[in-house]
């Protein structure tokens, strides 16, 4: 049986037994080549789910929509290790009792899917592990990174405002975030305005380092900003960039369980202060 | 025999017209992003797209605008207000959904009040919309008894010609006519066949949909909330809309000094209907998603006999979580069915 087939079924019998109320996964999208999130509340639901390569959204987030986990009950949700990672964050942060997220856990490398073992975001912590070890970017992408590392930091700061530049402020990388759960943003508040909410550059400028800010050592790169971002800013280098430069500082590899403490709000008495004078 | 434009005369079409003071814009595809934008030349077109990512209304409403400063003193108050520059334009290469936008708009901003900004760049605009010989999937102009051919907004059309040497050019507004009439020595007489149009397809049924949004009974249907499950409240679609045309305004400085700025704001945000007090009436993302459907295809018709969108397909090709418009009102079509 494929990984969709068994992955339907097992869908439709949490559904009909009860267990959960609904299945959060993958229904065919408005072209061939697209996927869409699809809601599941029954077992004939299940039976329109996809799990292949298309399959690219981090559909996380909506375990958080308002309302949605307040009656205890449980919700199945597919989750490739990106998802599994921002369910243990969200854990961490209190955002939701993982013991409420089923998961279909699947993993896809070179356009085929495979299944994972476990159900529960803490069943997959040696699968957290080999992650944080093995940290892969593919040859093209290295060669943008060490491209732009090698500018000086005048080339590199043109080469931001040029990309900044095209920001229309439509918060499209901030709304798709599964991190980014606050009910008021920063940017929206206006008593005091911290940040200029018009797109002109420095707007633009600030959104964008407020955004890298807080996603530092919470961001799971799962790349879903970078895929909605309609004006094509290559966000995911400043992700992996501050993902980096967590991990060097603070051996911090983020959704690595549900008891890890945020790295930017968090202390530890051998915690490098390369930047304190 | 029509007058055609031979493609190869066009850079010295842009000479002519830059040295008559206008500024050239056109499809541009720059920095991994394709827009309309000022060109010297005719190389830096990009004409063989099927739309540019980024909208007309870019042009005439732009993302942010500064209105005017202020500086508050004891003694007195000066302010000092900000026009669009007062630059004569060409816009070659419009795509005819876009150009339509910018009609369907003009009634609104000239409704109770004349909107200063709109209507000065569109007074010193000359718009030259091409033709569309293809479509994509998600082109619907058809759908809203538009056109790939609609002369809407456009001062001139052409029609790309079958060998695709050039367009026919077909004069339409007078001031369309001025700005061709600095090129009329490089124009030519000719029998040549225009190439077919872009067959877009048909893909919900307006009438009915208009008939459905207008019965009071389906503002509570439970069809909003299922349709919009999986919208996450971003700006893509609104702000990649030629016809949308919210904004806020927002003072940019202090009590005493700073600049007062229109900024494009989104139905699809929670903020967009806040209270002070808090309170949200349009409290859910459904409701916001109903709001921007209604709006553009029963509010707007309703007070302007069009409606609020040219089927240029964005909000859907761009949509994060592919959304969009098309897939509702195929759903209402249905419903009404
Ligand atoms: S910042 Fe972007 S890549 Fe990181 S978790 Fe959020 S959506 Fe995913
Ligand atoms: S998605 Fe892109 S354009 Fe939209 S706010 Fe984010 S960076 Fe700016
Ligand atoms: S329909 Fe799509 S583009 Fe529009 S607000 Fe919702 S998620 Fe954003
Ligand atoms: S609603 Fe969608 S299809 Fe219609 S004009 Fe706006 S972006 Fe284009």
């Amino acid at each position: 049986m494929s990984i969709q087939e068994q992955y339907r079924k097992k869908a439709a019998e949490l559904l009909s037994s009860g267990e959960v109320k609904l299945v959060i996964g993958y229904g065919s999208g408005s072209t061939p080549d697209r996927r869409r999130a699809l809601f599941a509340r029954t077992a004939d639901d299940a039976a329109l789910f996809h799990v292949d390569a298309a399959c690219d959204a981090n559909l996380s987030g909506y375990l958080v929509n308002e309302g949605l986990l307040s009656d205890k009950k449980k919700i199945g949700i597919f989750l490739k290790p990106e998802g599994i990672r921002s369910v243990n964050i969200l854990a961490a942060e209190s955002q939701l009792d993982p013991d409420q997220i089923v998961i279909l856990g699947f993993t896809e490398e070179n356009g085929t899917v495979s299944g994972l073992q476990g159900t529960q975001a803490s069943d997959f912590t040696s699968l957290m592990t080999a992650l944080k070890e093995n940290r892969t970017t593919s040859e093209k992408e290295q060669a943008l990174v060490d491209k732009i590392e090698a500018m000086t930091p005048q080339e590199r700061f043109a080469f931001w405002q040029a990309e900044f530049e095209k920001c229309i402020k439509c918060y499209a990388c901030r709304q798709v975030c599964p991190m980014c759960y606050c009910k008021r943003c920063i940017v929206d508040n206006n008593q005091p305005q911290w940040v200029h909410t018009s797109s002109h550059t420095l707007g633009n400028f600030e959104w964008n380092l407020v955004r890298a800010f807080h996603l530092s050592g919470r961001c799971v790169e799962c790349g879903g900003c970078d895929r909605a971002c309609p004006v094509n800013i290559p966000l995911r280098l400043i992700n992996r960039r501050m993902a980096n430069e967590v991990l060097d500082a603070f051996d911090h590899f983020s959704g690595m369980n549900q008891n890890q403490e945020p790295v930017l709000a968090s202390f530890k008495k051998d915690d490098p202060e390369t930047f304190i004078l | 025999m029509t007058k055609i434009l031979l493609r190869d005369k066009l850079d010295d079409c842009l000479t002519r017209w830059h040295a008559a003071g206008f500024d050239v814009v056109g499809p541009v595809r720059k920095n991994n992003i394709s827009q309309y934008a000022t060109v010297k030349k005719a190389g830096e077109l990009d004409l063989g797209i099927i739309l540019p990512d980024r909208t007309l209304k870019d042009l005439f409403f732009p993302q942010t605008e500064p209105m005017f400063s202020y500086r508050i003193s004891k003694q007195k108050i000066d302010t000092e207000e900000y026009l669009p520059p007062g630059r004569q334009r060409i816009i070659f290469g419009a795509r005819a959904c876009d150009a339509s936008a910018m009609a369907i708009d003009d009634p609104l901003f000239g409704w109770d009040y004349q909107d200063t900004y709109w209507f000065k760049r569109r007074n010193e605009t000359v718009i030259v919309t091409i033709a569309c010989t293809a479509a994509d999937e998600f082109c619907m102009c058809t759908s809203l008894k538009l056109a790939p051919d609609s002369t809407q907004g456009s001062d001139i059309l052409l029609r790309p010609l079958g060998d695709n040497r050039g367009w026919q050019v077909e004069e339409l507004t007078d001031r369309g006519r001025e700005a061709f009439s600095r090129i009329e020595a490089l124009l030519e007489e000719s029998p040549a066949q225009t190439a077919a149009l872009a067959d877009v397809p048909i893909k919900f049924d307006l009438d009915l949909c208009r008939e459905w949004l207008q019965n009071p009974e389906n503002f509570e249907s439970h069809f909003w909330k299922e349709i919009s499950m999986r919208c996450i409240g971003c700006g893509t679609c609104t702000f990649l809309c030629p016809t949308c045309h919210c904004f806020d305004f927002q003072d940019e400085g202090d009590t005493y000094t700073g600049i007062r700025r229109k900024n494009w704001d989104s139905c699809s945000f929670a903020l967009f209907t806040m209270h002070t007090s808090g309170r949200n009436p349009r409290s859910t993302q459904s409701a916001r998603w109903r709001q921007r459907i209604m709006h553009k295809f029963n509010y707007f018709p309703g007070k302007f006999n069009l409606n609020s969108c040219s089927g240029c397909g964005r909000c859907t090709r761009e949509c994060p979580v592919d959304m969009g418009i098309i897939e509702t009102l195929q759903e209402i079509t249905k419903l009404s069915q």
